[in-house]
């Protein structure tokens, strides 16, 4: 049974719709990236999830909700600029968010000791938050979403603002998290994405045009672009390729040729005879496996 | 519970940023000014000289009563602009920097949100107003003559409430706009406007809560507490309530949006 | 017998009140991480402008 279930979600701001009849469902435990370009409505969707801004038509439900219609009990929420009370220490500001979420002061203190542990904030736990860096912040961000356990964990853009090297932190501390937690983050990095996330959502102007595991995706799209080129130009080379069985489109740029192929091994076999047996001067042969890129380029100038 | 967490987060943060010294130790110092200057301003003149002689430099010493009321108008001025200025980012200024919508992704209720804010900042200039009245009370009774202190009690108790409506329209404008210097501004006008419709139209608006300073006057001069203090006072709790009402209404609208 | 005894000890605590919220404005001043503006600015205004200075740190000083 699916964690929340996400039916026909639509805002309109004066007319303009930024989130456009989206659905989707999220299984528990998995790691769900909301992939799209910078104004595709990925912000304004996780803030509907986060119980933030109310849809103009369409509904979330959690099918954990029984007790309260307040989904930001069950979510923990990391804004794409996470800003804190400065004027706190970091362990202080965790207290109180878990406090916020009707944690009791111990509870929330033992909460916090650990998740400081789990981020990798202990030694600064005491250090006022204006003196960290953005990579802390943002650590800092996850840890506050955390704090009361909550089922679903949304992050905005959670890496993309940082240096390498605090990017390369919060995606490990993600693969961490999405052990035992869910996890729904967006991102317009094909990257982070690929590397962390079990799902993929991909949205565009507001609607999503694509989703399913990466698996799936992948399969979907699984056609193999092969580029050949020749020292010469053989005669009737157009025709003779598109007569391979497995060949589904062929192409010409300047002096290449790309082959668009379902099953590599078989095209494989099939062109190799015929470049033999026209005895074709064959320079180059390289096969370039159809990337997340191509299918989020094909999605969007769709 | 949830209450609790964050009027005490307020309390700690003026704590840090010193509100709870400064904010009493500048009403203190408003409202003794007046009833010392005016004790030894002639006394200054005399000593200074340069008053051509034979010429008669007569300025009224005010009674304890007049004196006092020095302190309350000091206060009814000076002691206002610093409380609009208090509470000016109070709300505003987590919207702008962008801590409000941290704290509001956690289960958070409107109504706790605004009205621990709105005590917190009471505590301060409640505190801060009975320091300074009482300061200014000790002052007047060693230069201007003894005043029964239960008057002043009683008047700071009015007083707190015409405060109390302050800080009201200053958290409601805090949830329009995001900028605190603009939140201050736009307070100060609805102030000034309700002071100088109360002025005009005083005699039919005799319930007005600006006029609470007026009637503080009249008491510590008659001792009696008149029907329309008691008009004064309910209408600002009335308004300051509806001040929070709106306010959090505001901010729940603007959560849907 | 304008500075007598008497007014001293009558302005006393007013001034002790002053000095106070002058120490209190540069405590604060050194310990916040930046001021809205040079901080040696705000230390002149705070120590030589009469209680106005302080007040005005406080408002205007502190970084929002």
């Amino acid at each position: 049974m699916a964690l929340l279930e996400a039916s026909h979600l639509t805002k309109t701001y004066k007319d303009i719709s930024v989130v456009n009849d989206v659905s989707f469902s999220l299984e528990h435990g998995k790691c769900v990236a909301l992939l799209g370009p910078n104004g595709s409505g990925k912000t304004t969707t996780l803030r509907m999830l986060a119980g933030f801004i109310k849809p103009t038509d369409g509904n979330i439900s959690f099918n954990e909700d029984r007790l309260s219609k307040d989904f930001r009990n069950y979510v923990g929420y990391l804004p794409q600029f996470p800003v804190f009370h400065n004027w706190m220490s970091g362990k202080e500001f965790l207290i109180y968010a878990g406090q916020l979420a009707h944690l009791s002061k111990t509870e929330a203190i033992k909460r916090a000791d650990e998740l400081l542990d789990l981020v990798n904030l202990k030694e600064v736990r005491k250090l006022r938050i204006s003196k960290y860096s953005g990579g802390m912040k943002q650590r800092l961000g996850i840890a506050q979403a955390l704090i009361h356990a909550p089922k679903l964990i949304i992050l905005d853009e959670p890496a993309s603002a940082l240096d390498p090297i605090g990017r390369r932190e919060v995606l490990n501390l993600m693969r961490e998290l999405k052990k035992d937690a869910t996890i729904l983050f967006s991102t317009h990095i094909l990257n982070d994405a690929e590397e962390v996330s079990d799902e993929i959502l991909l949205l565009n102007e507001g609607k999503i045009i694509e989703q399913g595991s990466m698996h799936e995706l992948e399969s979907v799209q699984s056609t193999v672009t092969i580029k050949l080129s020749f020292t010469d130009e053989p005669k009737f080379i157009e025709d003779r390729l598109k007569e391979i069985e497995s060949v589904f489109k062929v192409t010409r740029e300047n002096n290449d040729y790309f082959l668009t192929v379902h099953d590599l091994q078989i095209a494989r076999k099939q062109l190799l005879e015929v470049v033999h047996r026209e005895n074709w001067q064959l320079t180059r042969f390289e096969v370039a496996k159809t990337s997340l890129e191509d299918l989020f380029m094909k999605a969007v100038k769709k | 519970m949830q209450w609790y967490v964050i009027f005490k987060k307020e309390i700690l943060e003026n704590w840090r940023n010193m509100k709870w010294i400064w904010v009493p130790i500048v009403f203190i110092l408003f409202a003794v000014m007046d009833p010392i200057t005016t004790y030894y301003l002639p006394k200054i003149m005399d000593a200074v000289g340069g008053i051509p002689e034979g010429a008669v430099v007569d300025i009224p010493m005010p009674n304890a009563n007049e004196a006092i009321l020095m302190s309350f108008n000091e206060l009814g001025l000076l002691g206002v602009l610093i409380t609009v200025v208090i509470a000016m980012g109070v709300i505003s200024g987590e919207m702008k920097s962008g801590v409000y919508e941290l704290i509001l992704s956690k289960p958070v209720k409107y109504t706790n949100y605004v009205s621990a804010k709105f005590m917190s900042l009471a505590l301060i200039v409640f505190l801060s107003i009975f320091l300074a009245v009482v300061a200014g009370w000790y002052y007047v009774s060693l230069l201007f003559g003894s005043i029964d202190f239960t008057k002043i009690l009683t008047s700071i108790l009015f007083f707190s409430l015409y405060f109390a409506l302050i800080i009201g329209i200053v958290i409601m404008v805090n949830t329009w706009v995001q900028s605190p210097g603009v939140v201050a501004f736009l307070s100060l006008i609805i102030i000034i406007a309700l002071n100088v419709l109360t002025s005009i139209y005083g005699h039919i608006f005799t319930w007005s809560p600006a006029l609470i300073g007026d009637y503080i006057g009249e008491y510590l001069h008659s001792g009696v507490l008149s029907t329309e203090i008691w008009y004064s006072a309910l209408m600002a709790v009335i308004f300051t309530f509806a001040c929070i009402q709106f306010a959090i209404l505001t901010l729940k609208n603007r959560a849907l949006q | 017998m304008l500075i007598n005894q008497d007014l001293i000890l009558l302005l006393l605590p007013v001034l002790i009140l002053q000095l106070i919220l002058l120490v209190i404005a540069i405590i604060d001043l050194i310990r916040i991480e930046k001021a809205n503006g040079p901080k040696w600015v705000w230390a002149l205004v705070i120590i030589f402008i009469n209680i106005i200075g302080p007040i005005v740190y406080f408002i205007f000083g502190r970084r929002p």
